[in-house]
């Protein structure tokens, strides 16, 4: 069991540990692991163009998102809205300061440090910069990988729009339509971003 | 089953960048690696996993207590405030008729979390003791747990809406109630549970058992 093996042609399942020679994939194709099921390798097609634009017209939209009035609301003459950047600056106003920087953490900043992250990536492959920083730049993206949360946010706005059409007259604004597009972009971005190539580019760059 | 397994072969993978690293035979299986491709520290198992999730989920299940009884949001009308907690807030939506809003937040908020927690609870037991572990259905399992966890957040990011939308001064505004911490550190502590539990203990234990049955076999 002493002699080291070629890692190159081997690959093991994340969730159960099951080992198996590396699969060459086709763009499009997927591997499954045969004990536990769950996705063992993937090729994703045309993965860094897409990932490319996708994050590219996020990294736009992210600025009406953020800014722009999500929903307004009139009640007895008085108007007043409220975008994604005044649901934070009103929890800090009441003071809610661990709910504030947790709103801003998941809906805000790292949404768009992911899609930052997502087209430094995918412009240094495309335009064929690669430095070494990248693997630690990517390695610090899949920190973030769980913490996103702007697909809870959507539900969010939905359920109070909902609360609040009972009582008052409600009004949508700009900003839902920004949102949903940046949503949208951020979500494609992300998914069509093949890591397993990624890596393995990397690696036959700059550690062999 | 004849599959075996990345540990078994002397590698271990990288749960950053998903790179088989040869381990060193001398250092045994707990120690700390260094991945040749990403260049990050890891082990090849989560060190201590039942022990942090157990200790996430215990605090996760008493931050869940007061979360329930103080008032999640407090509204606001002619200068007269009406505690809300999560359970009275949903039987506000049933009592307008509005089911599915109130199937969503019940699910949302209470449903979710709970599932979470006993569903954790669960699967460290079953690891710690192997009785009736069936690794295929319970990592499946673990995933739902895993997909679950960020949607519990939806309450929180309803009253921060709100909060900020409903500011009409003295007619009528929303503030947060005390609940909203308790419930988010709840939400947090649970999907820090869920990451710090490893999967790959459940099929390690089932085969455990299997090579120490073959072994009284022969």
């Amino acid at each position: 069991m002493n002699k080291t093996k070629n890692t190159k042609q081997l690959i093991a399942c994340q969730q159960c540990d099951a080992l198996y020679d590396a699969p060459i994939l086709k763009q499009g194709q997927s591997a499954k692991c045969t004990r536990c099921g769950c996705l063992l390798a993937e090729r994703k097609v045309d993965s860094i163009e897409r990932s490319f634009y996708w994050s590219l017209a996020g990294i736009m939209l992210s600025v009406p998102a953020i800014l722009l009035p999500i929903m307004g609301v009139t009640l007895v003459g008085q108007y007043h809205h409220a975008s994604l950047l005044d649901c934070i600056l009103a929890l800090i106003d009441r003071g809610f300061f661990m709910i504030a920087t947790l709103v801003f953490l998941f809906t805000l900043a790292v949404p768009v440090v992911r899609l930052l992250g997502a087209f430094y990536i995918t412009y240094s492959f495309k335009f064929n910069r690669l430095k070494p920083s990248l693997l630690h730049l990517f390695r610090a993206y899949h920190h973030l990988d769980n913490w996103a949360m702007l697909n809870v946010f959507m539900l969010g706005i939905v359920v109070s729009m909902y609360k609040l059409l009972d009582d008052t007259e409600l009004s949508v604004n700009m900003g839902l339509l920004a949102f949903i597009l940046w949503l949208i972009c951020s979500t494609m971005a992300s998914s069509a971003l093949d890591q397993d190539y990624i890596w393995q580019e990397l690696e036959n760059e700059f550690v062999d | 089953m004849s599959i075996k397994t990345a540990q078994e072969s002397g590698l271990a993978l990288c749960p950053k960048c998903h790179k088989l690293n040869n381990i060193d035979p001398s250092s045994g299986h707990h120690a700390r690696i260094q991945c040749t491709r990403c260049r990050g520290m890891f082990y090849p198992r989560k060190p201590h996993s039942l022990q942090y999730t157990l200790a996430w989920n215990i605090a996760a299940l008493i931050s869940f207590i007061p979360a329930n009884i103080y008032p999640i949001m407090i509204l606001y009308s002619m200068g007269i405030g009406d505690p809300n907690t999560i359970l009275s807030g949903i039987g506000e939506f049933i009592d307008y008729g509005l089911y599915p809003i109130a199937v969503i937040i019940f699910t949302a908020s209470i449903i979710v979390p709970l599932i979470k927690i006993i569903g954790l609870f669960l699967l460290v037991y079953r690891v710690h003791t192997g009785v009736r572990l069936r690794p295929d259905k319970h990592s499946k399992f673990y995933h739902a747990l895993e997909f679950l966890g960020p949607w519990s957040m939806l309450d929180v990011f309803v009253v921060a809406l709100l909060v900020a939308v409903v500011e009409l001064g003295f007619v009528t505004s929303v503030s947060a109630g005390p609940a909203i911490n308790y419930f988010t550190l709840t939400v947090i502590f649970t999907m820090i549970a869920a990451n710090s539990f490893d999967p790959r203990l459940l099929w390690d234990k089932k085969q455990g058992f299997e090579n120490a049955k073959g072994q009284n076999d022969d």
